[in-house]
């Protein structure tokens, strides 16, 4: 229960901070921080505008959506609150459920037969590509290094020399995965310079806030993810773990942040280059920790 | 005993149905649907534990004994040749039925049961010889079935090109069968692990085997084959037929034994296939040609794990090497399962608009729910994402690469790769997928062909619906299918150290069955709220048209192009453009093509080179009798020398 609310009411606070870090790096005020709250308050009681081209599933995509990264994010250990369900291979699950995410944010982009969604479509499901070389190598680094498939067992023991490398990929496939520059702006909505923002161009209301509240989820499972996977996190109490995770994630945030004001967003053409970089990052840590373990 | 009733009856019926076929549809359907039925219940009792199935003929065909064995391995693909063999057969009766194709309707169904006979025959041989001819009968069925259109260009070609891979995998079988019977001095198969000679035959079997299943650079008959052939047969090919070759090698990977080096180079092969036939599924517009390099793709995963299963026998029978063989005996159902309803869905669209070319169709949904709710779920399932089947089989072979590679011992060497590979095959599977569902589905219909479609009958609609309820089955408790595994693996291989490790089935079971209920119930209270707030429906906003038309979505070779730039140097894409030329263009057109490579880059050329060859040789025919002596005495003179120096 403890965990569900962490999930349902802490994520939308993450958007907040970045944004504010970015207003105070460019000298502005910049939106709350819990303007995003506000936001979801008011789709929620909106109406829906559909085209006259799009299928049930065009509502149903948001909800499946939604639920999917719900679902992968229970499955994920939050520091000292546990798991709610652990068992061997989970992680594999975790990450197909965020594919089955994609799937049907694709889905929905296409149903409204614009020519705008299509190109984020495709360029989402293309760079998912290397996002998940790049995953899977991560998950195979940590999963050598202890021994196990299962998340609680994998994240728990302290991580090696390779954590460097490690940080840096999943800093990547974190920025990739919740379109944040250098790979997609979360701000443009010019269609020739998204990926995210453009597949979600048609949705609004109640399955609008859906989608930005499965976004705001999917950047705290990452951070999550990206800060156990790091820190021993396992081997403190638990008020040292609790403050070490809530710090861990708040500095990866105020990172974010940091990255989209200082880094510009970077040709379509270079993000495989981008992608490729992190996967091989996340390959130099595998052959860490397997000489590691050999050793 | 009952064991001999069961099976004599299926092959009674069976060959009925075949002789029905041509004239009597109605007895024709129920002695297909009777005789699978039977084959399906021997299937299951087997697997259900029941003791394995002996039977020795008093009679002899082409001098040998008949022998006929069935046990756990052989009927878990029964099984599959049954359901799928049935499901066809009632959608046969909407999508080829005698008014439609006066000539050829009739020679389908003979033709479609003495297909099924054949592949119950393979399954079951433990002879050699007998083997050879139920597999060739079985390639010659299936090629009859594939040229039914016998009037389309591409059809014929397509028939030949599958005629002359298949013989050449024939071939191979030929050579290896018989090199194993002159080794051992029986035509009989069985286990033969106190043979280590034997082991280079392996390399043999490889060939033929992969040659029907469709291993990456093997695979060159597959995408014309089960793109033209119609749709119910691309179906049993896709779904059945290719796993004959891979029960093959599962079959003789078990009674064999394995040269070093075996499970590299089909762990390899494997990776190859999937991440490769991903790759060309993604830059096809042709939808059956999609669903065929998927094939290809699904065969690649099921060789991974057929791959880290060789691995792990050689390296003292390791738990993890079982595992992914289980992931890859259930992936080898599953994908039946789920590839049967995306060819049937597939062949209701192509029964409605009468053109596979995705980029002619569009916005279908409306006209065919069934069909678009079926083909979504069909892709969804293929692209192994929870809470359906296809993610359970590639879960179990995930948990066996994992704990291959977590082992620390050489292995990881080739297992990293392969998982790594496998993660990238999932995506470009996802991204085929939502390519093909969604350009032919979704959004508004491109051509006038495509808005005049119609639902398909429901002879067509309940093989999609029974295929769709089983994939729903194997997803939601897994667990039950688990001990038929336990015994498939047995049946392969008898375990030394006590078999597979536990796995969490029930776990995923239910947590399957709970993730599908939160959906439903996510996305029907979703529904509620926005009817509760009002919706309105508008154009769609395609920055500010007043009049969108159809051709401004998202093609589907623009959804690809990304994807096909990366692999451009193994897919080589042909591309023809007219630029629109002057401020009021009237003419411009592009044109893309994606070869097959294999086929068109490699053989092509050395076939070439062999026809220009022949050609030079042919000059040596003049047509003078004095020439064709003088070569038979230089002939007769040449073996002479060798006779005499040979024995020097």
């Amino acid at each position: 229960m403890a965990r569900l609310a962490v999930w349902l009411f802490l994520a939308p606070l993450l958007p907040g901070i970045i944004n504010k870090v970015k207003a105070w790096v460019a000298g502005r005020r910049g939106p709350p921080v819990l303007q995003l709250y506000y936001d979801l308050a008011r789709l929620w009681r909106k109406g829906v505008v559909v085209s006259t081209l799009a299928s049930p599933g065009f509502i149903a995509g948001p909800a499946i959506a939604w639920v999917a990264v719900l679902a992968a994010a229970l499955l994920l250990p939050l520091g000292p609150l546990g798991t709610s369900l652990s068992f061997r291979g989970d992680v594999i699950l975790l990450i197909y459920l965020l594919a089955l995410a994609r799937f049907c944010t694709a889905w929905a982009a296409l149903e409204t037969g614009s020519a705008f969604e299509g190109m984020g479509a495709a360029r989402e499901v293309s760079y998912a590509v290397l996002a998940e070389a790049a995953v899977i190598t991560a998950v195979l680094t940590l999963s050598m290094q202890s021994g196990s498939v299962s998340l609680s067992a994998m994240l728990t023991p302290s991580v090696g020399p390779g954590a460097v490398l490690l940080a840096v990929g999943l800093f990547a496939v974190l920025l990739a995965e919740n379109c944040r520059v250098p790979f997609d702006d979360p701000n443009t909505h010019l269609e020739l310079t998204m990926i995210h923002e453009v597949m979600v161009l048609d949705h609004s209301g109640p399955p609008f806030a859906a989608v930005l509240h499965g976004a705001a989820m999917k950047l705290l499972l990452f951070s999550v993810l990206l800060v156990q996977a790091v820190l021993p996190i396992g081997e403190l109490s638990v008020a040292a773990a609790s403050g070490a995770m809530i710090g861990g994630v708040l500095l990866v945030t105020v990172a974010v942040g940091f990255t989209e004001s200082l880094t510009a967003r970077v040709a379509f053409r270079r993000v495989p280059l981008l992608l490729t970089t992190a996967f091989l990052l996340c390959v130099f840590a595998l052959l860490i920790a397997w000489k590691g373990g050999a050793a | 005993m009952t064991m001999d009733w069961f099976i004599a009856g299926a092959v009674v019926m069976l060959v009925a149905a075949a002789l029905s076929g041509a004239r009597y549809p109605r007895v024709w359907l129920a002695l297909t649907l009777a005789g699978t039925a039977t084959l399906l219940a021997a299937a299951f009792w087997t697997l259900g534990g029941g003791a394995e199935w002996d039977w020795r003929s008093s009679f002899a065909v082409g001098g040998e004994r008949m022998h006929l064995h069935l046990d756990a391995l052989s009927a878990w693909f029964l099984a599959l040749v049954a359901v799928v063999g049935g499901g066809g057969a009632v959608y046969a009766r909407g999508y080829w039925p005698d008014d439609e194709h006066p000539t050829s309707a009739g020679r389908g169904r003979a033709w479609w049961s003495t297909l099924v006979l054949c592949m119950g025959l393979v399954l079951l041989c433990a002879n050699g010889l007998h083997f050879l001819m139920a597999w060739e009968a079985f390639a010659l069925s299936a090629y009859f079935l594939i040229t039914l259109e016998r009037e389309r260009r591409e059809t014929r070609a397509a028939g030949w090109l599958y005629l002359a891979a298949s013989h050449a995998g024939t071939l191979g079988l030929f050579a290896f069968f018989s090199l194993l019977a002159t080794k051992t001095g029986s035509w009989d198969l069985g286990p033969m692990h106190d043979h280590p000679e034997l082991a280079p035959l392996f390399w043999v079997a490889l060939f033929g085997f992969g040659v029907k299943a469709g291993m990456f650079p093997l695979h060159i008959w597959l995408p014309s084959a089960h793109a033209n052939a119609p749709s119910h047969v691309s179906a049993i090919m896709s779904g059945v037929a290719i796993k004959m070759g891979l029960y093959g090698l599962v079959r003789f990977s078990g009674w064999l034994p394995l040269p070093s080096g075996a499970g590299w180079v089909v762990l390899a092969l494997g990776a190859t296939s999937a991440v490769l036939g991903a790759a060309f599924a993604l830059a096809q517009n042709d939808l059956k040609r999609l669903l065929a390099y998927c094939s290809v793709e699904n065969m690649g995963v099921i060789l991974i794990g057929l791959g880290a299963t060789l691995l792990g026998a050689a390296n003292g029978d390791a738990a993890w090497g079982r595992l992914a063989m289980a992931g890859a005996l259930l992936h080898v159902w599953n994908h039946g399962a789920f590839k049967a309803l995306l060819f049937f869905g597939a062949g209701s669209v192509l029964h409605a608009t009468g053109t596979r070319e995705m980029s002619r169709l569009g916005g279908l949904w409306r006209a065919m729910p069934w069909t678009a709710g079926l083909f979504a779920f069909g892709s969804a399932a293929i692209s192994a994402l929870p809470p359906l089947n296809g993610f359970v089989s590639e879960w179990l072979v995930y948990l066996g690469l994992f704990d291959a590679a977590a082992s620390h011992t050489r292995v990881a060497v080739a297992i990293v790769p392969a998982t790594i590979a496998l993660g990238v095959t999932g995506a470009l599977a996802l991204a085929a997928f939502v390519k093909a569902s969604a350009v032919v589905f979704l959004g508004a219909p491109r051509t006038q062909t495509a808005a005049h479609a119609h639902e398909c009958g429901w002879w067509m609609r309940a093989p999609m619906l029974a295929l769709a309820g089983i994939c729903a089955c194997l997803a939601m408790a897994p667990a039950a299918v688990w001990p038929f595994v336990s015994r498939l693996l047995a049946a392969w291989r008898s375990a030394g150290n006590g078999g597979e490790p536990p796995v969490p089935l029930v776990t995923l079971g239910s947590m399957h069955l709970a993730l599908a209920a939160s959906l439903a119930v996510a996305a029907i209270a979703l529904w509620f709220r926005a009817r509760t707030n009002g919706v309105r429906r508008a154009l769609t906003w395609d920055c500010g048209y007043a009049f969108p038309t159809a051709r401004m979505q998202y093609t589907g070779g623009s959804f690809a192009a990304l994807a096909v730039g990366w692999f451009g140097w193994v897919l080589r894409p042909e591309r023809r453009l007219h630029w629109p030329r002057g401020p009021f263009p009237h003419h411009a057109d592009f044109v893309e093509r994606i070869p097959e490579t294999v086929l068109e880059k490699v053989i092509g050329p050395v076939g070439d080179v062999v026809m220009a060859a022949s050609a030079w040789a042919r000059q040596r025919q003049q047509g003078r009798l004095p020439d064709y002596i003088l070569y038979l005495v230089a002939a007769l003179a040449a073996m002479g020398a060798l006779v005499l120096f040979g024995s020097i």
